[in-house]
C-alpha cells in the first residue's frame, strides 16, 4: 500500500510540520515555512547540478558526503535569511504575522522564477541522485525527523523551552518575569528555517527537479493543517499529522476524481472533532501513566 | 431601570467570542493549563515517538516488495496473458483542463485498438490492459502515480501531463527500465533524462516558426513585433524563446515584451503598455484560457494587426472564450483535424460517436497517439517472438528498442523516433481560426502543411 | 504624458476595485468574528459560475453532466444579483458547517483558518467535478450594446472595466450607507465595535454574525460575477488568487476598517499598474513587498486601530 517513495513523503511532511510547530510553540503564527523550503532546495538544486567540486556524476549519482553537505548548507542559508528577516517580521502580532509571512513565501516564489540562474518555470532538472532508490532516502529523512524531535523534547526541559511555552501563554507576563521574549521568538523562527532549509535540500534530490512552485501558499496552508490536525501542544502533533495528511490523498486514489474533495472535508471537519489536534498533552500524559496502574 | 439583557442561548457567540484584539494573541487557548507533570508527559511522549518510530518502521518494511522486474511474462494465450499500460495524467489540480482532454484520447486510443480489422493470418495479439492513475498538478502525486503502477508491473507508462512532473518522475521510470511515453512534454531535455523516455509531442522549435513565417509571408513589411507571455509557465518560456529566436533570425527585434502569469486574465495593464509601442503583429505563448482572453482584450482595446498564438492556445476551449475575437489568429499545429489519412479519419469517427462534445485537439491526438505507438511496438514485439520466455525487465527494455525501432501512421501524420526517443514528425500545419458568424464556435482553417526537412518518410 | 498617466490611473482602478470589494468581504466577517475566513476565494469563483448558469450557460464535455442547463436564460443584471444573494446563502453555509461547530466549542481562532481553507478546497474541487476545468464565457447577452472599449481623454478602456469600475463603487458606497445609516447596519457595526454592550443593548449578535456571512458571501458573489463577464471564467480555481490579493489589501488597510479595505484596494491596483513593462514578471511579488513594507511601518495596517494591549 505504502511504497518507499510515499514513505519519504510522508517524513518530509513530518519535518515540514515541526518547522511550522516550532514559531507556534512561542505563540507565533509563521507561515514562512514553504519560504525557507523552497531557499533550501534551491540552493541543494543549484550545487549539485552546477558545481563539479560535489562530484556528481555523469551517471547521474552523487557522493553522499556531499549530499550531507548541502543539508548542512541548506539549512545555513535558510537559518542566516530567517535571522534576517526575523527581526524585521517578529514584531508582528498574530494574523499580521501570518501574513506577513506569507507575504515572504510569495516574494520568495516570485524571485526564484524570476532569478537569471534558477531555470525560470521550468525549474533545475537532472538532480543527481545520492542513492539508487527511494529506499535510501529514508535513513536520512528518517535520521533528520528524529534530530529534530529529539531537539524538540530536549527544548521541554530547556530553558528556552520553558521560556518559549511561557512566551506562548502570555507574553506580557513572561516579559515581566524577565524573559527576552524576542530572543527566544527569534530562536524558535531560527530554528524552524533550518529545519525547513534542510528538508527542502533533501526534497530537491528526491524529487529530482525544482522550481518555484515548491513553496508556495498552498504548501503553507497544507503545512498548517499538519500542525492543526496533528495537534499543537507537542513536537508529536505535527509528526502524527505530516505523516497521516502527505499519506491520505495517495490512499484515497480507489476513490477516484473525488478524493481532493474528501481530503478537504478532513481539513474541514477535523479540527471540530479534535479541536486539539489527534496528540493532546491529555493523551500523552495518559500514555505515560499506561501501565503504571492507578498510582498517582 | 437598566435594560434587562437579552436571554443568551448556550453555545452562542458570547461563550466563543473573540473580538479583534484578540487576533494578536491567535494561539491562546483556553482550554489549556500549564503542563502539571511534565514527567508523565515526557514519558508519554517518548512512548509515542517510539510508536511512531515502530510504524514508520513497519511501513518501510512492508513496502520491500519483490520487484515485479524479475518476473517472467506468461504466454499471450495463458489466462493471464495480458500486459498492462499505465497512463499517469492530471485528473485533479490546475492541469486537469490538459488531463480531461488526455483521458479522452487514450480511451479513444484502446477502442481503436480493440476494433482494429484483423489482417488475415495474422498471428493472435498481445491482449494488454489499461491503468490509469491521477498524476496531479504537483511533482510529488506525479512520483507517487509513477511508482504505484510501475510497482504493480506495468509494461511501460504513458505521462505525466507536465515537462515540470516529468522532470521528476521520469528519472524514477529511467532507473526502474520501464519505458515512457510523454504524450503532452514539450520542454527541452526530457528525452535526455534517459534511455527510456520517449516523446509523441513536437518540441515548440519545431513547431513555433512555421507560423511566424506564415504571418511574416502575408505581410512582409511587418517590423515591430510585441511579444507576450507567461512567465511562470514552462512550456510557454520555452516556446517564446524559439518564437523570439526566429524573430531575430528574420532581423526583428520585439518593440515590446511583456511578461504575465499564468493565473492571470485580465491583461488592461500589459496591453496598453504593448500597444503604446505601435506593434505590427503580435506573438502570445499563453495557455488556452488566458491567451483567449488576451486576444479578445487586445481587439478591444483596438489593436488591427495580425496575431500569431502559441501552442498552449491550440485547442477548441478558446472559442468561446475569445469569440469573434478569435477570427484571422495564427496558429502552427503539430495536429490538423484536416488531416485526410484513414487513422485521422477513424480517430475523428471515433471521438464523434463517443464524446460529441469534444473538438478533435491536438492534446487528445497525441495522448491517443501515445497509446498507439506503445500498442503496435508491443504488437510488431510479439509477433517477432520478442515477448517469449523472457521476464517483465526484458521485455520492457526490449520494447523499448522496439518502440524507437518503428515507424508509425498516426492521426499526427507519419511520425518516428530518433535513437534517444526525440519525435521525428512529418508533417506540420499552420492553421487559421475561423469563427462562425454566432462568434461562439469556429474551427481551425488548415492554411499550409508543411513536410518537416527531417521527414519520417 | 498625460495620457499615460490617466490610463495608469484608469487601468489601477479597475482592478483596485474588485480587489476591494474582495477585501470588504474579508473586512466583514472579520469586524464581527475576529477572523478571516479563507473559503471567500472559492466563493468567488462560485459567483461566476453561478452567474454563468442563471444566465443559461450550459455545462460542457468535462463536467458531470455535459450539456446541462438550468432551464432559465436571465439576463445579466438580474443573474448578477441572484448570483450574489445565492453566494451568499452557500457562505452561510460555510458559516454552518466550518464556524459554527468551532465557535460551540471555543476553539482557538487559529483553527477557523483551517476549517475555512477545507470549506474552500472541498467548494473549488465540487465544482471542478461539477463543471469540469475548461474556461466558459458568458452569453454574448451579457454585454449587448455596449462598444468594446471607451475613449476616455487619449485613454482606452474597456467598457467591461468601466462596468466594473461602477458596480464595484456602487456596492462598495451602499455597504458603507448601510453601515452607518440602517439599523441593522448599524447593529452590525455595534457587534463590531463591543459585542458585550451591542449584546446589553439587546442585538442579537448570533443574527449579526450570520448577516456579515451572508454580506461578505455576497460580496465575494458580486466580484465572481463581474470578473467573470470580463475576463471569462478561466477555471474553479480563478478566485483563489483573487482571494489571495484580497487578503494583502485588507491587511495592507487595517483588518477591520472599511474604508482601509477600499483605500488598500485601489493602492494595490495602482501600484500594479505602474509597474514598468521590462519588470512585469516581478508584478506578484510587488503587491506582497508593499504589504510587507507597510507592516514593518505600520504594524497594523494603514488605517488599522492602534489596539491597547490586554494584560
Amino acid at each position: 500500500m505504502i511504497d518507499h517513495g510515499l514513505l519519504v513523503q510522508m517524513l518530509i511532511g513530518a519535518l515540514l510540520g515541526i518547522s511550522v510547530y516550532l514559531p507556534l510553540a512561542t505563540g507565533q503564527l509563521s507561515l514562512a515555512t514553504p519560504a525557507f523550503y523552497a531557499v533550501g532546495g534551491t540552493l541543494a538544486a543549484l550545487l549539485s547540478t552546477r558545481w563539479a567540486a560535489l562530484g556528481a556524476r555523469v551517471d547521474g549519482s552523487f557522493p553522499l558526503p556531499s549530499f550531507l553537505l548541502e543539508l548542512v548548507l541548506g539549512g545555513a542559508l535558510a537559518g542566516l535569511l530567517a535571522l534576517l528577516v526575523g527581526r524585521l517580521v517578529l514584531r508582528l502580532q498574530g494574523i499580521y504575522l501570518a501574513i506577513a509571512t506569507i507575504a515572504l513565501v510569495e516574494i520568495v516564489r516570485v524571485a526564484i522564477l524570476n532569478l537569471p540562474f534558477t531555470g525560470g518555470a521550468v525549474g533545475i532538472f537532472g538532480i543527481p541522485q545520492p542513492f539508487p532508490t527511494a529506499a535510501g532516502y529514508l535513513p536520512p529523512a528518517l535520521a533528520l525527523l528524529l534530530l529534530a524531535g529529539w531537539v524538540c523534547q530536549r527544548l521541554e526541559v530547556m530553558a528556552l523551552g520553558r521560556a518559549m511555552a511561557a512566551v506562548r501563554e502570555d507574553e506580557l507576563a513572561a516579559r515581566c518575569m524577565g524573559i527576552a521574549t524576542t530572543r527566544v521568538k527569534l530562536s524558535a523562527f531560527v530554528l524552524s528555517a533550518v529545519l525547513a532549509g534542510s528538508t527542502g535540500a533533501l526534497a530537491a534530490h528526491f524529487l529530482n527537479t525544482w522550481n518555484a512552485r515548491q513553496g508556495s501558499f498552498d504548501t503553507a496552508v497544507t503545512m498548517l493543517a499538519f500542525v492543526i490536525l496533528g495537534g499543537s501542544r507537542s513536537w508529536l502533533g505535527p509528526v502524527l499529522g505530516g505523516l497521516l495528511l502527505t499519506a491520505l490523498p495517495e490512499l484515497l486514489r480507489p476513490v477516484g476524481d473525488v478524493r481532493l474533495v474528501l481530503f478537504g472535508l478532513v481539513i474541514l471537519l477535523g479540527p471540530a472533532l479534535f479541536p486539539q489536534g489527534l496528540v493532546t498533552p491529555a493523551l500523552l500524559e495518559r500514555l505515560g501513566r499506561w501501565g503504571e496502574g492507578s498510582r498517582p | 431601570m437598566p435594560q434587562r439583557p437579552a436571554p443568551w442561548p448556550a453555545g452562542s457567540v458570547a461563550t466563543a467570542y473573540h473580538p479583534p484584539s484578540l487576533a494578536g494573541s491567535l494561539t491562546s487557548s483556553p482550554a489549556t493549563t500549564l503542563p502539571a507533570r511534565p514527567s508523565w508527559r515526557e514519558r508519554g511522549a517518548l512512548r509515542l515517538s517510539a510508536l511512531l518510530a515502530a510504524g514508520v518502521g513497519a511501513l518501510a518494511l512492508l513496502g520491500q516488495q519483490a520487484e515485479p522486474a524479475a518476473r517472467a511474462v506468461p504466454p499471450a494465450d495463458a489466462p493471464n496473458g495480458a500486459l498492462t499500460i499505465g497512463a499517469v495524467i492530471a485528473l485533479t489540480g490546475n492541469a486537469n483542463l490538459y488531463g480531461q482532454d488526455q483521458r479522452v484520447g487514450l480511451s479513444l486510443a484502446r477502442q481503436w485498438a480493440q476494433s482494429r480489422p484483423r489482417q488475415p493470418g495474422e498471428p493472435p495479439l498481445r491482449p494488454l490492459h489499461f491503468q490509469l492513475q491521477d498524476g496531479g498538478s504537483d511533482e510529488a502525486t506525479a512520483i507517487a502515480g509513477f511508482n504505484l503502477l510501475i510497482r504493480q508491473g506495468v509494461l511501460a507508462l504513458i505521462g505525466p501531463t507536465l515537462s515540470q512532473q516529468a522532470f521528476a518522475a521520469d528519472p524514477i521510470a529511467q532507473r526502474r527500465g520501464v519505458p515512457v511515453v510523454a504524450p503532452s512534454n514539450t520542454a527541452r531535455g526530457i528525452p535526455q533524462i534517459g534511455s527510456f523516455i520517449s516523446r509523441v509531442s513536437a518540441q515548440s522549435s519545431v513547431i513555433a516558426p512555421l507560423s511566424i513565417s506564415e504571418a511574416l509571408r502575408r505581410d512582409p513589411r511587418i517590423r515591430r513585433v510585441a511579444v507576450f507571455y507567461s512567465q511562470d509557465d514552462a512550456f510557454s518560456t520555452s516556446e517564446t524563446a524559439i518564437f523570439q529566436r526566429t524573430l531575430r533570425a528574420r532581423g526583428l527585434t520585439p518593440v515590446s515584451v511583456q511578461r504575465t502569469q499564468l493565473a492571470d486574465n485580465d491583461f488592461q495593464i500589459p496591453i496598453t503598455a504593448a500597444l503604446q509601442a505601435d506593434p505590427q503583429l503580435v506573438v502570445i505563448s499563453i495557455q488556452a484560457v488566458g491567451g483567449g482572453n488576451l486576444v479578445r482584450q487586445l481587439r478591444e482595446l483596438g489593436y488591427r494587426g495580425p496575431i500569431v498564438v502559441g501552442n498552449g492556445m491550440n485547442t477548441a476551449n478558446i472559442y468561446p472564450i475569445c469569440q469573434r475575437w478569435c477570427d484571422g489568429i495564427l496558429i502552427a499545429q503539430a495536429y490538423s483535424p484536416e488531416l485526410d489519412t484513414p487513422i485521422n479519419r477513424r480517430f475523428r469517427e471515433l471521438l464523434r460517436r463517443s464524446s460529441p462534445d469534444h473538438a478533435p485537439s491536438q492534446i487528445t491526438a497525441q495522448a491517443f497517439t501515445a497509446y498507439q505507438v506503445l500498442f503496435e511496438a508491443v504488437q510488431r514485439l510479439q509477433r517477432r517472438g520478442g515477448l517469449q520466455s523472457v521476464s517483465l525487465g526484458q521485455a520492457r527494455k526490449a520494447l523499448m528498442a522496439e518502440l524507437l525501432a518503428g515507424t508509425y501512421d498516426t492521426p499526427l501524420g507519419p511520425i518516428r523516433f530518433t535513437p534517444d526517443g526525440e519525435l521525428v514528425q512529418g508533417r506540420f500545419y499552420v492553421a487559421e481560426v475561423r469563427m462562425d458568424p454566432g462568434g461562439r464556435s469556429g474551427r481551425f482553417a488548415l492554411v499550409r502543411e508543411t513536410a518537416s526537412g527531417d521527414g519520417a518518410q | 504624458m498625460i495620457d499615460a498617466v490617466l490610463q495608469t490611473l484608469l487601468n489601477g482602478a479597475a482592478s483596485g476595485g474588485v480587489y476591494a470589494l474582495v477585501a470588504l468581504g474579508y473586512t466583514l466577517v472579520f469586524s464581527v468574528l475576529g477572523v478571516i475566513n479563507f473559503a471567500l476565494g472559492a466563493l468567488f469563483s462560485l459567483g461566476g459560475y453561478v452567474t454563468y448558469l442563471l444566465m443559461g450557460g450550459r455545462i460542457s464535455a468535462n463536467g458531470a453532466l455535459p450539456g446541462w442547463g438550468l432551464p432559465l436564460g436571465l439576463p445579466f443584471t438580474p443573474a448578477l444579483l441572484l448570483a450574489a444573494l445565492l453566494t451568499g446563502l452557500a457562505s452561510l453555509l460555510v458559516e454552518r458547517l466550518a464556524f459554527a461547530p468551532l465557535r460551540r466549542r471555543g476553539a482557538e481562532p487559529l483553527l477557523y483558518l483551517i476549517t475555512s481553507l477545507g470549506a474552500g478546497l472541498v467548494l473549488v474541487n465540487l465544482l471542478q467535478m461539477l463543471m469540469g476545468a475548461e474556461g466558459y464565457a458568458f452569453p454574448a447577452t451579457a454585454l449587448a450594446g455596449l462598444p468594446d472599449a471607451l475613449q476616455v481623454a487619449g485613454a482606452r478602456i474597456r467598457s467591461v472595466q468601466v462596468l466594473l469600475l461602477a458596480v464595484c463603487t456602487a456596492a462598495v458606497i451602499a455597504l458603507t450607507l448601510w453601515l452607518e445609516r440602517s439599523r441593522s447596519g448599524r447593529a452590525l457595526k455595534a457587534v463590531a465595535e463591543d459585542a458585550t454592550t451591542a449584546r446589553l443593548l439587546g442585538i442579537d449578535s448570533e443574527a449579526m454574525l450570520r448577516l456579515a456571512f451572508l454580506l461578505s458571501g455576497a460580496l465575494a458573489g458580486l466580484g465572481g460575477g463581474l470578473i467573470g463577464v470580463s475576463i471569462s471564467l478561466p477555471g474553479p480555481y480563478m478566485g483563489i488568487g483573487y482571494g489571495l490579493k484580497g487578503l494583502a489589501v485588507l491587511v495592507l488597510g487595517g483588518l477591520g476598517s472599511v474604508p482601509g479595505a477600499i483605500a488598500g484596494g485601489l493602492l494595490m491596483g495602482l501600484a500594479e499598474a505602474l509597474v514598468p513593462a521590462d519588470a512585469s514578471g516581478w508584478r506578484d511579488a510587488l503587491a506582497f513587498a508593499i504589504l510587507f513594507l507597510v507592516l514593518l511601518l505600520r504594524p497594523r495596517g494603514l488605517l488599522g486601530r492602534r489596539q491597547v494591549e490586554k494584560v
